[in-house]
């Protein structure tokens, strides 16, 4: 999965409401956590001070209880009826026996029964539900009654008993035991008066210390877990599982092996908690939206302006230097819109007064160029046509008259003869130079390597019967004025042919290389070269340095070149060593560009 | 000196070196016998349009070509052009611009004109020899002008 790219390059106007409503949403979670942690915390603390204070009143009531029934054994087991009757091993006094009997429970009360046992471990008498009789056990060592563990018989019988010893007088031997011995009556009701009274929502549980069984006073159950039956913490209760997360703790009956344990459920408990987080995020909800819509709202206050700014600020951009932003107001944004407007209004000014000041430099400049115009015709026409009759009128001499010359006149009118010509070439050059500099550059994509091709055909073809050979490598197009790329590329060649007539054979290599958006052209001879310490002179009008017996020339060749480079935005530049060859460099923008 | 009526090759130059020497180009090659040069504008125009009074006024005298010189005191060569190719009568006869300039606008604004040629004087008289009388060859003896 490709990471996704995060939106900084969003508009404001969404950045800030996304922002705020991010930073809105992160503060209501936060604060929702924490808020529902706490009425998580005081729900729990709350349901485990319930589970204890349960125990607390339970226990009380059970220990009540069961002092209750240690006190009506021990009685029983005092009466001096019964002693007799216990003491006479059952042959005397039965009746009084059944009468102390009776002043505990009376006939036909249910889940109760009484025994009357010898120190020998017989039974002398059975009063009550036969079914909760007891077996032979050891009489108890202690003087008061002794409330035994729960227990079971058929599976489904819960009883205790409670067990005394009999003497023969108040300080007299033990002669055997009275027995009481009480059932536990199981029902739904039992159970749901018990909770009820703690509330509906907890179960309460009753069993023995060591284990088995419990049961909840409907029906037997397994005991609750060891680990909270051993909590002994009576500030905070046991968390466990059982059928599901429950709080709960175990409190010891005393005076008896029980123990009671009250329990919650913790999903119970937490009910509410949850109904109010529920309610509280809907709150937040409502409230996120409405910062949401509210830092949306905002943020268009303040991206409207800006964009009636950008607005404004395109339409001064593409030319409209007439426009003004209405932004009302003493803030931030106000000062903005009225600096901007105050920008504006400057930039109208100086714009105006740029444009007359174009028009009135274009028409001086319009001037001096009509001016140059008339200067080089006059040139052009008024300095050929003496020029035209000092050569002329030479040659008429030496033709009509040349028989009357002496050899030294004729040689004098042939250097006038030279000189003239040479004249006319300066004059012709120095006009195609002047020329170039009041043309208008029209560029469009040009095929250099077509167009060198083209030159080095005539260049080749003006050399005649010499070894010249021209090498063109691959020449990537450039943009440019044709007819003027053309001119410079001939003075070029013309100028490499010129320089390695001396060779055999004249090397001329035209080439190119990248410069990022430029291309650089070279044209390489192996010529005469040139001193190095004078090739800032070489582009310069009339500037020459070979002398004119070596090569010919009017100097005005490489000023063109570099007055078209120039003219192309490009730059131009040689390097060469005496008697070794020149290069001439030169860059174009490409076709391209 | 040429009379009007005879004239095949009208030359208008002002400079009378240039005029010299164009005459002496085209005597080399024999065609100098009825040339007739006008020395301005203003003359050129009185050849063929002048009101009688002067000299050279003759109707129906036509030449077979006209070398004409841009540069002219009182009237200029394009404008001498210019009423020359207007006048029904006159815009038949092929007008050979010869001058020394080389300048664009004026080789464009001749053509415009309707000149037949351009031909730029050049410096050397050798060179100039062969221009004129190769131009003076071409119009009188192979050009067939229209009817």
């Amino acid at each position: 999965m490709t990471p996704t790219r995060l939106p900084w390059n969003w508009s404001i106007e969404r950045k800030l409401p996304l922002f705020f409503s991010a930073l809105l949403v992160a503060v209501v979670l936060v604060m929702l956590g924490a808020a529902y942690q706490q009425v998580r915390n005081a729900a729990l603390g709350f349901a485990s001070e319930r589970v204890l204070r349960s125990n607390k009143e339970w226990v009380s009531v059970f220990q009540r209880s069961a002092t209750t029934q240690r006190t009506q054994t021990t009685t029983l087991a005092a009466d001096p009826g019964l002693r007799d009757f216990v003491t006479s091993g059952g042959r005397r006094g039965r009746d009084w026996a059944l009468a102390a009997m009776r002043r505990i429970a009376p006939d036909a009360t249910p889940n109760v029964a009484m025994e009357v046992w010898d120190s020998g471990g017989h039974r002398l008498l059975l009063r009550g539900d036969s079914a909760l009789a007891t077996d032979p056990a050891p009489v108890p060592a202690s003087d008061s009654a002794v409330i035994g563990p729960f227990r079971l018989r058929h599976d489904t019988l819960l009883y205790y008993q409670v067990d005394a010893a009999v003497r023969r007088g108040a300080e007299g031997a033990v002669v055997g035991r009275v027995v009481q011995i009480r059932r536990l009556n199981l029902s739904a009701l039992a159970r749901q008066m018990l909770t009820g009274i703690a509330g509906g929502d907890m179960t309460l549980l009753l069993g023995n210390a060591a284990g088995e069984p419990w049961t909840d006073l409907e029906k037997l159950i397994p005991p609750p877990p060891a680990e909270a039956r051993a909590h002994r913490d009576t500030t905070v209760a046991a968390t466990y599982e059982r059928d599901g997360t429950k709080i709960g703790a175990a409190a010891p009956i005393p005076g008896t092996p029980w123990m009671f344990f009250s329990e919650l459920s913790q999903q119970h408990v937490l009910a509410p908690s949850l109904g109010y987080l529920r309610r509280m995020s809907l709150i937040a909800a409502v409230i996120v939206l409405v910062g949401a819509l509210g830092a949306w709202w905002v943020s268009r206050r303040i991206t409207d302006p800006l964009r009636h700014l950008t607005t404004a600020a395109a339409a001064i951009a593409s030319g409209d230097l007439a426009q003004r932003v209405d932004v009302p107001g003493t803030d931030e944004l106000g000062h903005l819109g009225r600096s901007f407007n105050a920008m504006a209004g400057e930039v109208q000014r100086a714009r105006s007064d740029l444009e007359h000041q174009v028009v009135e430099r274009t028409q001086a400049l319009r001037e001096t160029n009509a001016e140059l115009e008339a200067f080089s015709y006059s040139v052009s026409h008024d300095l050929r046509a003496p020029l035209r009759a000092i050569h002329g009128f030479a040659r008429i001499l030496l033709e009509d008259h040349g028989t009357q010359l002496e050899p030294e006149a004729k040689r004098v009118l042939s250097v006038i003869d030279e000189n003239t010509r040479r004249m006319g070439h300066l004059i012709d050059d120095l006009l195609a130079f002047s020329r170039l500099g009041r043309k208008e550059v029209e560029t469009a994509r040009v095929d250099m390597a077509e167009l060198v091709r083209t030159v080095a055909e005539e260049v080749r073809r003006g050399a005649g019967d010499r070894a010249l050979d021209i090498t063109i490598g691959p020449l990537p197009p450039a943009r440019g004025d044709r007819d003027m790329l053309r001119q410079a590329i001939t003075n070029l060649l013309d100028n490499a042919a010129k320089f390695t007539r001396r060779r055999t054979p004249g090397l001329i290599d035209v080439g190119h290389r990248a410069d990022g958006a430029e291309t650089v052209y070279y044209v390489k001879d192996n010529g005469a070269g040139f001193d190095p310490r004078y090739a800032g002179k070489l582009f310069g009008v009339f500037q020459r340095l070979h002398r004119a017996e070596e090569f010919e020339g009017t100097g005005v060749g490489l000023a063109i070149v570099q007055r078209i480079v120039l003219r192309h935005g490009g730059r131009v530049w040689a390097e060469g060593q005496l008697d070794a060859g020149a290069t001439f460099f030169f860059t174009l923008r490409g076709a391209d560009a | 000196m040429t009379q009007p009526h005879e004239v095949e090759i009208l030359l208008v130059e002002d400079n009378p070196s240039d005029a010299e020497l164009t005459l002496r180009a085209l005597k080399q090659r024999n065609l100098a016998n009825q040339v007739f040069v006008c020395h301005d504008g203003a003359e050129a125009l009185e050849f063929f349009f002048g009101d009688g009074s002067h000299a050279l006024r003759e109707i129906g005298a036509v030449p077979k070509v006209i070398l004409l010189d841009l540069k002219l005191p009182k009237v200029d060569g394009l404008e001498v052009l210019r009423r020359l190719k207007e006048e029904d009568r006159t815009k038949k006869i092929p007008v050979v611009v010869l001058t020394s300039s080389r300048e664009e606008p004026d080789i464009a604004r001749a053509y415009r004109l309707g000149a037949n040629s351009y031909i730029v004087k050049p410096v050397d008289f050798e060179a100039f020899a062969r221009a004129v009388s190769d131009v003076g060859l071409y119009w009188l003896l192979l050009n067939h002008p229209p009817r």
